[in-house]
């Protein structure tokens, strides 16, 4: 029994870990990434692994705190709710801001490649 | 079992980064060069502040902060989509 919330406690100590070394990764990339839209891959992975792999640890960890009390299981509950609720919402929230971003024509696609949306309102 | 002792030391060896993380996102925020790129370091630094009260609940061994992080996923949400409203008609509706 003790060993089984060892390796809970554990699990969620080290997940808790990946999702700071995603923050850091995210953080970097956004000061480095030359666009608006460039940047949006770093916001990804700033919300999904650094938002919502840490909440998911924060959960592990309050299910075996006995000095919570009873009101772990409540720590439990919203932390697993508040993660799905990100990976359900930031996806949404990103695309409708690039979507709201390029018909205003507010963020110029500085280094242009290609960009088919921008060609396709123009016919 | 009691896990106190481990998140006394877990807990702020991990801020530090937290805290240089979001020491960058700032630095993005006041140098961005449109506004949509503030946006966006704005909406990943409120999720990341959500976890960060997590961490905070754990550390202080209370489970009522917990419940900010709730409110303030949902309040990054609604600044995306008020942000883009007010991107795409000008006005933010009644």
């Amino acid at each position: 029994m003790l060993i089984v919330e060892e390796i809970v406690l554990g699990l969620g100590l080290v997940l808790i870990t990946i999702g700071a070394i995603c923050d850091l990764l995210a953080s970097i990339g956004l000061n480095k990434f030359p666009n608006f839209y460039v940047r949006m891959h770093a916001a990804t992975i700033g919300t999904i692994g650094g938002a919502v792999i840490p909440l998911i640890g924060v959960g592990l960890v309050a299910l075996v705190s006995d000095q919570l009390g009873t009101y772990k299981y409540m720590v439990f509950g919203v932390s697993i709710i508040t993660a799905l609720l990100i990976m359900i919402a930031s996806p949404t929230g990103t695309h409708i801001l690039a979507n709201a971003a390029h018909k205003a024509k507010l963020a110029p696609v500085q280094p242009k490649v290609v960009d088919k949306l921008e060609e396709a309102e123009e016919k | 079992m009691n896990t106190q002792w481990i998140l006394d030391i877990y807990v702020p060896i991990i801020s530090i980064v937290f805290i240089i993380a979001v020491t960058l996102y700032i630095i993005r925020v006041l140098k961005g060069p449109t506004v949509p790129d503030m946006v966006l370091s704005i909406d990943c630094l409120g999720y990341d502040l959500a976890v960060f009260i997590g961490l905070l609940s754990l550390y202080y061994g209370t489970s009522f902060l917990i419940i900010g992080s709730l409110m303030i996923a949902l309040w990054a949400f609604i600044f995306d989509l008020y942000i883009s409203k007010y991107f795409l008609k000008k006005e933010l509706g009644e």
